[in-house]
């Protein structure tokens, strides 16, 4: 496990409704395949995928919600030190859409101010079951300054741009602040793990 | 949402998610328990958690509105051969005697927030206004009054928190509402005194304000069980980074490695010396000491002659006892804390970023990903008891359904009074919890995490415990220090914590104290002292199992030792909370998974992948299937 293995880590974590596809999108991305099965695989805890942009090598550290989603109980530390957000809805699905300014309130409160947001409309390849029409969604992506994509799980359509397009983001936006070097405020993982202290301490 | 139904069978239900409860959640969900975990609250951690700064507000106006909920009959649910056990429908009586006071100026005075370095208003006239804030505020009342006061504070808070949150949503340009000037240097003298109540609550969420102040002590039983679990990896921690003591009127740094003892300037070369000898010496057990046993390590320390400084700093600041705690138990903790130092940083405490109230939820987290379910605002009218076997077979949840279970552990303050043979406790705890304009030290850094001990400032006074956090532990605002208040109660936690506070800061009720930080806001109140709280002997079903509230202790051994003992009356044979397998040995890196023809028939089964950790994916497999069947 070196850590110098990559140019950049990013810590990418999915919020939504139940069964809007959140695990199937992770799961496509990351070990490519749909899986016919539901939920999350027991006892994993996020899923890591490297990818090389320009060059340079991206370590996505992609988190899922464990379930807690199912009754709206996500635990505010889930939200910390993320670097982008995945808020997922799905387009056959009027409620799920209808929940998003909920999930955006749980933004607000917990997740940090620089954290990059994109909204996902899943599940296109049922597009005769569409409930929540495209320019609706991009209208309200636009009123929150938020990325909109749609996508397939189960098609793998646009997955791969999704993650893609978020690293390329995220890297433009730590380049941008390397060069405002703008401290203004203490970013989370500004703390260190245990087990980085602990190396630390006994090496 | 849609309400959606659980599911109506569990191994194990969970009432509360404080400390206790959601370790005994992680640890039996981890073998493949499957757990239904449940807090009546709309937040995790109970009296464990942490708040923004209006979320603050918004707990303490609960704690005057709480009226019990309806006691329903559910009796048309009982089955042959069963009996109900009703469970408490509030638990006000764990907080009381909340007071709030506001000192700072409601509103901004606009031109100093602006403009970012006009750093000579000059500290006369910033005193002044802060003077003028001072009168006008209402709310400084004397103790006596508190019950109206607090009951008017807020209400009149959260007229300002809604204030606060649309205009959030107005100014939505992230950068727009963030008043750049101040934060990093921000300890510059102009903006020091400026901050008002407005602004407070505009970055109100900048706070993580903990209900009970602890720490981590690095070899404590919660850093080792963190580390064990690989539960470690859903926080982060910052180090203490001193201690210090309040001693004849003065704020002084406690030496607590090899190089601050050599660099203080309180001791002399003597005292230097006979502390490193003590200190060397107090690590082995020795003859001379079981000589004192039973009596007070006071004397003891008297005996080694060395001098008021040292045994101050000894008793006070490292061994963390009272002037009457017996030699053997004040050795200990001197070894406690000895043994803690050096393990990753100066001091032996760490302090989790973000705040306590993040420690339980990483439990909780720890459990879902292993199949655990939760659920929020959701809780347990009742139990189902066999009469023949006294064990609890299931229960009845606020929505009437019936959920049966295998083993039931709960928050003492779920239960009722009168299903207990022991008294409630009698003990509480006087919290102070305050927001500061200034280090009570100022140093070099202003982003220092300081664990401060206040021995009794008069005969008969509770000794404080004080922890002075600063933004960078992401817990209060930038240009502000949080400063958390603990004791053993004497009177309420006003009377208690008062005359430290003011002390030890600028207050309106202060003399001469204008070099000392202001508070700009404070709130007292009193908890339950969990410690006390008897969890064993009472009349309940068997399989039923208690854990208590915080303690007063500073680590949290209390309850960790709780949560493995209840664990291991659930599941004797187990581990208890084995690691977590990591994510990272699970890779699928970019060149692996270029993705290939028939993975489709392949999908669904399990990730497979090359060599290395097969002991681990082997061990991940078994915990899939337990969890499966
Ligand atoms: C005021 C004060 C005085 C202390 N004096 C001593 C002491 O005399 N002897 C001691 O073993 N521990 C002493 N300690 C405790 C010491 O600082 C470490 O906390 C403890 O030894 C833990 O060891 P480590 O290997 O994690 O520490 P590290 O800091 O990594 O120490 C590395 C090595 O140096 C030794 N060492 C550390 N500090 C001292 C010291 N002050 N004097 C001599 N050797 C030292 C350790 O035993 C260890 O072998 C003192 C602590 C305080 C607060
Ligand atoms: N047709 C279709 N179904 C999908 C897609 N993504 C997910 N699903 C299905 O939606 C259900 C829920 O998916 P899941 O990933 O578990 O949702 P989560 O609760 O958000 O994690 C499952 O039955 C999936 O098979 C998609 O892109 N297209
Ligand atoms: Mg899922």
């Amino acid at each position: 496990m070196s850590m110098e293995d990559y140019d950049y880590l990013f810590k990418i974590v999915l919020i939504g409704n139940a069964g809007v596809g959140k695990t199937c999108l992770v799961r496509r991305f990351t070990q490519g395949l749909f899986p016919p099965g539901q939920g999350a695989t027991i006892g994993v805890d996020f899923m890591i995928k490297t990818v090389e942009i320009k060059g340079e090598k991206v370590k996505l550290q992609i988190w899922d919600t464990a379930g807690q989603e199912r009754f709206r109980s996500i635990t505010q530390s889930y939200y910390r030190s993320a670097n982008a957000l995945i808020l997922t809805y799905d387009i056959t699905c009027e409620d799920s859409f209808r929940c998003l300014p909920e999930w955006l309130r749980e933004i607000e409160q917990y997740a940090n101010n620089q954290v990059v947001t994109i909204l996902v409309g899943n599940k296109i390849d049922l597009a005769e079951k569409r409930e929540v029409l495209r320019q609706r969604a991009e209208d309200f992506a636009e009123a929150q300054s938020m990325l909109y994509l749609e996508t397939s799980a189960k098609e793998s359509d646009n997955v791969e741009k999704l993650f893609l397009d978020l690293a390329c983001e995220l890297i433009r936006e730590a380049k941008q602040n390397k060069l405002d070097n703008n401290d203004t405020a203490p970013m989370p993982g500004e703390g260190k793990t245990i087990s980085y202290l602990s190396c630390c301490s006994l090496n | 949402m849609a309400a959606e139904d659980l599911p109506s069978e569990f191994d194990v239900v969970i009432l509360g998610t404080g400390l206790a409860e959601s370790v005994v959640a992680a640890a039996c969900s981890r073998v493949g328990q499957r757990v239904l975990h449940l807090d009546r609250k709309s937040y995790y951690a109970a009296n464990w958690a942490s708040f923004t700064f209006n979320g603050l507000l918004t707990w303490i106006q609960q704690h005057h509105e709480s009226q019990p909920e309806e006691v329903q009959d559910w009796s048309s649910l009982l089955q042959e051969g069963e009996e109900l056990i009703y469970l408490s429908t509030s638990d006000s009586a764990s907080i009381s005697n909340l007071q709030v006071f506001c000192f700072t100026s409601e509103e901004d005075e606009e031109e100093e927030a602006q403009s970012p370095d006009p750093p000579n208003t000059t500290e006369e006239e910033t005193v002044v206004d802060d003077e003028d804030a001072v009168k006008e505020t209402p709310e400084t009342e004397s103790a006596d009054s508190k019950d109206e006061e607090t009951k008017e504070k807020p209400e009149e808070s959260a007229d300002e928190e809604e204030a606060g949150q649309a205009s959030h949503l107005e100014g939505e340009e992230p950068k727009a509402d963030k008043p750049c000037p101040s934060t990093a240097q921000s300890q510059s003298e102009a903006t020091r005194k400026k901050i008002s109540y407005a602004q407070l609550v505009k970055e109100g969420r900048r706070f993580n304000i903990d209900l009970v102040s602890k720490l981590m002590y690095s070899r404590g039983s919660l850093v080792d069980l963190l580390i064990k679990s690989n539960v470690s990896r859903y926080a982060e921690f910052k180090n203490v980074t001193r201690i210090l003591t309040y001693r004849h009127g003065n704020v002084e740094q406690v030496p607590c490695s090899r190089a601050d003892v050599f660099a203080s300037r309180q001791l002399s070369v003597v005292e230097k010396r006979k502390l490193m000898r003590f200190l060397t010496s107090c690590l082995e057990e020795t003859e001379e000491q079981h000589a004192y046993n039973g009596r007070p390590y006071l004397e003891y320390l008297r005996d080694q002659q060395l001098g008021d400084n040292l045994q101050h700093f000894l008793l006070h600041s490292i061994a963390m006892v009272t002037e009457d705690t017996p030699t053997e138990v004040g050795l200990t903790s001197t070894r406690h804390f000895l043994r803690c130092l050096g393990r990753y940083g100066n001091t032996p405490f760490l302090f989790p970023v973000y705040g306590l109230g993040e420690i339980p939820q990483c439990f909780c987290r720890m459990c879902a990903v292993f199949g655990g379910i939760y659920c929020l605002r959701h809780s347990v009218h009742c139990l189902l008891v066999d009469k023949d076997t006294n064990r609890c077979k299931a229960v009845i949840d606020s929505r009437g359904q019936r959920i049966s279970c295998s083993h039931f552990v709960v928050e003492d303050s779920y239960v009722a009074g009168e299903r207990k043979k022991v008294a409630t406790p009698t003990r509480f705890l006087s919290r102070a919890v305050l927001i500061t304009d200034a280090s009570v030290l100022p140093s070099d850094s202003d982003q220092q995490v300081s664990m401060v001990t206040v021995p009794p400032i008069a005969a008969g006074s509770p000794a404080v415990k004080m922890v002075e956090l600063c933004p960078s532990t992401m817990t209060c605002m930038p240009g502000t220090y949080l400063v958390h208040l603990t004791c053993q109660s004497v009177g309420s936690a006003f009377e208690d914590l008062s005359p430290v506070v003011t002390r030890m800061f600028h207050t309106p009720e202060s003399h001469d104290q204008e070099k000392c930080p202001s508070v700009l806001w404070c709130l007292y109140f009193n908890m339950a002292d969990g410690s006390e709280a008897e969890v064993e002997g009472h009349d309940l079903p068997s399989n039923m199992y208690l854990c208590s509230g915080p303690d007063g202790g500073l680590g949290h051994d209390h309850a960790i030792r709780q949560a493995e003992l209840i664990f291991q009356k659930i599941l004797p044979e187990d581990d208890f909370c084995p690691p977590a397998p990591n994510p990272e040995d699970i890779i699928y890196d970019g060149e692996n998974t270029s993705p290939s023809a028939g993975e489709e028939e392949r999908g669904g089964t399990e990730e497979r992948q090359e060599g290395e950790e097969e002991e681990e994916e082997e061990e991940e497999e078994k915990q899939n299937l337990q969890t499966e069947e």
